[in-house]
């Protein structure tokens, strides 16, 4: 059946017409964008998660607040890191062999007394975790900031046939026309347009590797009553990059309590499209990496969005 | 047998240790605390992927009650039934002792009085169980701070009976005979010469203390080089066909649990499993 125009249609194109167009460029768009996203968002097929360290899995798992909490809960395990009556930090012995330089940095803090909430501040743990961050950047794990805009960019079609769509409601509905259809073509390309726009910040590779991790590293799970002491200072900071500061309490919940750790559970599905969660407290700064924070990233307060769990 | 037994030094499986367990080369043999094992869900992750890898996993039961008046609860033989197949264990283990009488639960294991009525009443519970357990059975007789007055058997002539009745083999503790020797001041050693040292399965070693007089069979603490000699003398009589450190609580360092274990190696002679 040909469709013809009438007099009284919206632009000139008949509503049916235009609704079929629509929907294929709607496909047409929405395929694209996820093709580039998938593109963008890959990363390495190399890395597997046993060439990470504990601060690198943390970075990936929830940003630069858990590579604190992990890096402390190393240099705790060691003993060199206590607290005192007054909750600063303090220092007990030199650093290990194999400190990082989140590990130096986090120690230089605590020699300085600061309170653990106060780490994310301290300039040096900041310059250490933005080495942390470009080394991940470096080896496809964790997006730059230029990535995550490249990946954004690929929800801008889709947010264009949103508004078109959008204007055309608004026409026909001055215009006196049925629109029915069209608001119900309009409503799956906006929630598309909206989950596009939300880019997470590490690739499906880290997502991999960090799977793979708590797979094999389900022992460090505190559900299981890790043996911390038998594990040592690398599992227990293992065991905080994947399952949070729950991991410091159960191995020492006199320093968690003293030094005033917010008790924070990390379950094994992070969603790719939650962005970094900040366990620690709400006034922790920049608790997510790189200068682009997405809307769909919350963070703060002790809780996380999404597949974090809290 | 479905499979080659127990053979050289293993370690009492639990989750706490788990990440270590899975990391020694050269394990070949593991237990599990029955109860601690769903019957119809997958293994524990860290055990199953023992299971994969070829480890022998047995089964170790301590709520069954074989020393119990009562006959023992079949829904608890196919509990530890269904665990044995889950990991396919070549035998299965169980207390000489009870855990209830009456209705009422004692929380952990009760020694029984060495009387011929015992020995009938365990007797009459192995087989039952036997009856409906997939594989063979091993029995392990307990520590004990006290004798029962009426004792009309000693420890090695109690054994021997049920072991002959029953055609069980046995889970020597040996830590156990340490504790029950030197508890009632007598001598490890004339026990070790009276035992059917050829029926033992497998060998407990455990850790324990000294404290207030007594030694005390804790599975917290180290394994002391009076338990590891007496390994020693064990396997100069007839060395079992394998050993299993069972620690319980306290971890220590993965070092000095290594250490552990390459001191019940050195002492029976099997591999070093680290």
């Amino acid at each position: 059946m040909r469709v013809l125009a009438a007099p009284g249609d919206t632009w000139g194109i008949p509503g049916p017409t235009f609704l079929g167009f629509y929907l294929l460029a709607g496909l047409a768009v929405v395929i694209g964008a996820i093709v580039h996203r998938r593109r963008v968002l890959a990363g390495p097929s190399s890395v597997g998660g046993a060439q990470l360290g504990p601060q690198q899995v943390a970075y990936l798992n929830g940003g630069n607040q858990l590579a604190i909490w992990t890096s402390l809960g190393g240099l705790r395990g060691t003993g060199v890191v206590g607290v005192r009556t007054d909750r600063r930090l303090a220092v007990g012995g030199s650093l290990p062999a194999g400190a990082t330089p989140l590990d130096r940095a986090v120690h230089h803090a605590a020699n300085q007394g600061l309170y653990a909430r106060e780490l994310g501040r301290d300039r040096w743990v900041q310059q250490a975790l933005d080495q942390l961050r470009q080394g991940l950047e470096q080896q496809g794990l964790a997006l730059s900031a230029a990535r995550r805009q490249s990946a954004q960019r690929g929800s801008f079609p889709v947010f264009l046939l949103v508004l078109l769509g959008g204007f055309r409601i608004f026409a026909g509905l001055s215009n006196g026309r049925p629109v029915a259809f069209l608001v119900l073509a309009v409503i799956p390309l906006a929630i598309a347009s909206a989950l596009l726009a939300r880019v997470p910040w590490r690739t499906r590779a880290a997502e991999r590797a960090l799977r793979e991790l708590r797979r094999t590293n389900v022992h460090l799970a505190p559900a299981s009553g890790p043996a911390y002491a038998t594990y040592g200072a690398a599992g227990a900071a293992m065991g905080v990059a994947l399952f949070g500061t729950a991991t410091l309490w159960a191995m020492d919940p006199g320093f968690a309590e003293q030094a005033e750790i917010q008790r924070q559970a990390l379950s094994g599905t992070g969603s790719p499209s939650v962005g970094g969660c900040s366990g620690g407290s709400s006034d922790s700064g920049s608790s997510c990496s790189g200068s682009s924070c997405s809307g769909g990233s919350s963070c703060g307060g002790g809780g996380c969005g999404g597949g974090c769990g809290g | 047998m479905t499979g080659p037994g127990p053979t050289g030094v293993g370690i009492g499986w639990r989750p706490e240790i788990a990440g270590f367990v899975a990391e020694l080369p050269g394990l070949r043999f593991v237990e599990v605390v029955a109860e601690a094992v769903a019957p119809h869900g997958p293994p524990p992750p860290g055990l199953a992927a023992l299971v994969e890898r070829g480890v022998t996993v047995v089964p170790h039961g301590v709520k069954l009650s074989l020393g119990g008046a009562e006959p023992v609860d079949p829904a608890r033989v196919a509990h530890l039934a269904r665990v044995a197949e889950l990991v396919g264990a070549p035998l299965v283990s169980e207390h000489i002792a009870f855990v209830r009488a009456g209705g009422l639960e004692a929380g952990h294991l009760l020694p029984l009085p060495r009387s011929r009525e015992a020995v009938a009443a365990v007797v009459a519970n192995v087989r039952r169980a036997q009856a409906d357990l997939p594989v063979p059975l091993a029995l392990e007789p307990i520590a004990a701070l006290f004798d029962w007055p009426d004792d009309e058997l000693d420890e090695a002539d109690f054994l021997t009976e049920i072991l002959d009745a029953t055609g069980a083999t046995l889970l020597l503790d040996i830590a156990n005979v340490h504790a029950n020797a030197r508890n009632r001041g007598a001598d490890p050693l004339a026990l070790l010469d009276r035992l059917p040292l050829d029926r033992v399965a497998y060998v407990h070693v455990a850790g324990g203390a000294e404290q207030g007089g007594f030694y005390h069979d804790t599975h917290t603490d180290p394994v002391p080089p009076v338990v590891l000699d007496l390994i020693g003398e064990l396997c100069a009589r007839h060395r079992p066909p394998a050993l299993l450190l069972e620690r319980d609580g306290r971890w220590p360092p993965a070092p000095a649990l290594r250490a552990e274990l390459d001191a019940i190696a050195a002492a029976s002679g099997y591999p070093a499993v680290t």
